[in-house]
């Protein structure tokens, strides 16, 4: 039994380095501070869904085949191919990722990861616009306001709170959580006797009113010194019960919102009395919060970027963030999901010049989103081929971009059997990133960190740049044998 | 007079952007046959693609008779000619044209006219997104030159546009205007979300409705008619909106009165 510190959890966005692992056996058999979906990320690697051996699709069956054999099959497919789609790329490293720039160029396909469903409007909002931005160190030692903006940490970046924003304990500013836990504790009392008075066990003292937004005042909290958390969303979520303001605005208004909240930034007057659903005078003191503070930060997600306009809103957001600066001193940050979408991203810049949606189909790298995207190639039919690595598009994409993915001859590199493996022709198993293979992966700020081996794969498994690797040597020598021939 | 004929139906996109009168002139048939194009990743030859007929009608220089929707870059920097197209068009049609005309039989994809520097583009059908806006991350909108769309256009029509005319006959999607900084646009039907949004200058005229205005305009004054182009103008009354004040702009917003009783809470402004 030993044991392994400052591992990075590769889950994540966060990608949180201070992991506490055991090793048992050859197995991971305790994970420290981390959180749940760290834990279940570290065990998963002695999962029974695990693939053992390559496979391939003969009769419709996907029967067991050799390395060699699947590697062979695929490059032919890709090197014979008119136009190829590699996509997936935001859970492997940084190493991987890099050969896979080298053979899309190869087999001149187009290359894109899963930043074109989730925060691909976020990189053309900042092509736009620009944007002013810093690392995660700096917001945990000095930012004194957090503003959470169409996302929602506490359920999809556990420890984003407690390790970079409200509840860590910075150089300059302090800890909010005591404030936070008896909020949490007081909301869990209302909570408890509103359920005993529904089941009649308690008599009902006061009628139960629903709050509208006219009521959600904010609180004499956003004018005091100290680290402030507003969320705004169009929901409650979790991460809006501990906030000291929570802001609900009207589904798809954000960009009408933030274009109000920038005019009075600006000290303009406006015609209207509510804008998305919000008084105006209530904006004013959200205003009067953000231009009073010290160091602002505002982190968004898939609310504003998936959500009406689209990268419009990131344009809009950041502009504000650049009007704040000209007040006080603001940023801005998206909060990636994949733990390496971030890596995805800058690798695919330093190799090609653009961060996603690349279509090296004339030789040169070419790029605009919504005609070299991967879901909008789908769904014109125009792909003969696919490559699909760490990731699951048949879960996840449009039913009809799905159907012609599947309609041709379908690669797949994953470490365990998804939705995308099941209908895939040929599948590779590979060993997991950060549990089984060291690499390289980038945070959400852009800090490059390293990722641990901390357990063997299953024997005979080749990691995801091995793989890669091969198949692009095949390439090669078929193009060769080509053009010998030609 | 040039014909072209799809030989198939595409499957990949074909980037073509040697279908220009400019390419196209004093050249025999051999020579266009041999012109390069790319399908997919396979370079082609424009004979391998197309049927090529040369008549002797003197206009239109190039006429295309078929389904072309999976063809990229027609009439790529065109300064002269006419081209014709019966049938649907791909992408960037008339990308960067400085003179010249195109008309098009049926429906355009997206980025139709993309930075656009003079001459005449006319959609007998509908146009897709991005009409007259520049590529991904480029600030340099369409410079002048006339658009004129006889159906619906969709999101984030005439971006950064400096200078020219824009008309619609149908109804346009959101955000168009977005970020303009001069030229016309007259929407004759209605008009999508956010429309103008952070424009600097340059006029949008709305004859239909306008469900929802961005809440950082300010109604300025009511007139009774506007100029579209010389010669034309676009009777009203209208509501004159200046906007974006989050830009402290001075683009100018045109709704029809008639058409948007719902508007009339702000003339307690004026």
């Amino acid at each position: 039994m030993s044991i392994v510190k400052s591992v990075t959890c590769p889950v994540c966005g966060c990608l949180c380095d201070d992991i506490e692992l055991t090793i048992a056996d050859g197995a991971v058999a305790q994970v420290k501070n981390g959180c749940a979906m760290c834990e279940a990320k570290f065990f998963s690697h002695n999962n029974k869904h695990r693939i053992t051996t390559p496979l391939m699709r003969k009769d419709g069956e996907l029967v067991p085949v050799s390395y060699d054999e699947a590697i062979q099959k695929s490059a032919e497919i890709l090197a014979n191919a008119t136009y190829p789609i590699l996509y997936g790329w935001s859970s492997t490293d940084c190493e991987a990722q890099r050969i896979g720039v080298a053979l899309a160029e190869e087999v001149g396909g187009v290359l894109d990861n899963t930043a074109v469903v989730c925060h691909g409007p976020s990189i053309l909002g900042v092509q736009d616009v620009g944007i002013p931005t810093c690392t995660l160190g700096q917001v945990r030692h000095r930012a004194d306001l957090i503003i959470y903006w169409g996302c929602d940490p506490w359920s999809a970046h556990p420890r984003h709170l407690e390790r970079y924003t409200s509840f860590t304990d910075g150089r300059f500013e302090g800890s909010e959580w005591k404030s936070y836990i008896n909020k949490v504790k007081a909301a869990a009392g209302k909570k408890k006797l509103r359920s005993l008075e529904r089941k009649g066990i308690l008599k009902e003292r006061h009628p139960h009113i629903a709050p509208s937004v006219n009521d959600n005042k904010p609180p004499e909290i956003l004018n005091k010194k100290g680290r402030k958390l507003i969320v705004v969303d169009v929901r409650k979520s979790m991460t809006a019960e501990v906030a000291d303001y929570f802001l609900q605005v009207e589904y798809g208004k954000d960009y009408e919102l933030i274009q109000a909240v920038r005019a009075l930034v600006k000290d303009q007057e406006l015609d209207v009395e509510k804008v998305a659903g919000v008084p105006v005078e209530y904006l004013q003191q959200l205003v009067d919060a953000m231009t009073s503070c010290e160091f602002g930060v505002i982190f968004f997600g898939m609310g504003l970027t998936q959500s009406a306009g689209k990268f419009r809103n990131i344009d809009v957001a950041i502009s504000l963030v650049r009007d704040l600066n000209m007040r006080t001193k603001f940023a801005i940050m998206p909060m990636r999901g994949h733990f390496n979408v971030t890596g995805a991203n800058t690798v695919f810049t330093w190799q090609s010049g653009y961060p996603y949606g690349i279509d090296f189909s004339m030789g040169y790298p070419r790029y605009n989103p919504g005609e070299t995207t991967v879901v909008d190639i789908l769904m014109r039919e125009e792909s003969d081929a696919g490559l699909v690595i760490a990731s699951d598009p048949v879960s996840n994409f449009p039913r009809r971009a799905v159907e012609h993915l599947v309609k041709n001859p379908l690669i797949v590199i994953d470490p365990h059997m998804n939705a995308t493996s099941l209908v895939g022709d040929i599948v590779f198993p590979a060993s997991i990133v950060g549990i089984e293979k060291a690499g390289t992966a980038y945070r959400m700020d852009h800090v490059p960190l390293p990722l641990k081996k901390v357990v063997d794969p299953p024997e005979g498994l080749l990691s995801d740049e091995e793989i890669l690797s091969r198949i692009l040597n095949e390439v090669r020598n078929i193009k060769l044998k080509t053009l010998e021939v030609a | 007079m040039i014909v072209l004929t799809p030989l198939k139906k595409y499957q990949y996109p074909i980037i073509a952007e040697c279908i220009t009168p400019d390419v196209f002139q004093g050249k025999t048939k051999e020579e266009l046959s041999n012109l390069p194009v790319w399908e997919g990743n396979k370079k082609r030859k424009l004979g391998e693609l197309f049927k090529i007929d040369v008549t002797s009608v003197k206009s239109p220089d190039i006429t295309i008779i078929g389904d072309v929707i999976k063809v990229k870059r027609i009439g790529w920097g065109m300064t002269q000619g006419e081209i014709v197209v019966n049938g649907n068009v791909g992408m960037h049609l008339g990308k960067k044209m400085s003179g010249g005309k195109i008309v098009v039989n049926g429906n355009t994809e997206g980025w139709t006219g993309s930075q656009m520097k003079g001459g005449l583009i006319e959609i007998k059908g509908n146009a897709g997104d991005y009409l007259g806006s520049p590529y991904r991350g480029s600030t340099v909108g369409m410079r002048n030159g006339k658009i004129i769309v006889h159906g619906n256009v969709g999101s984030d029509a005439a971006i950064y546009m400096k200078s020219g005319v824009i008309k619609i006959h149908g109804n346009a999607d959101s955000f168009m205007g977005f970020r303009m900084t001069g030229g016309v646009i007259h929407i004759e039907k209605n008009a999508g979300t956010r429309l103008g949004a952070c424009m600097t200058g340059g006029k949008i005229v709305v004859s239909g409705i306008l469900k929802n205005i961005m809440p950082t305009f300010a109604l300025e004054l009511i007139k009774g008619k506007v100029k579209i182009e010389t010669g034309e103008k676009a009777v009203g009354p209208f509501y004159v909106f200046l906007g974006d004040l989050a830009e402290t702009g001075k683009g100018k917003l045109f709704v029809s009165k008639e058409k948007n009783p719902q508007m009339s809470q702000y003339e307690r402004f004026l």
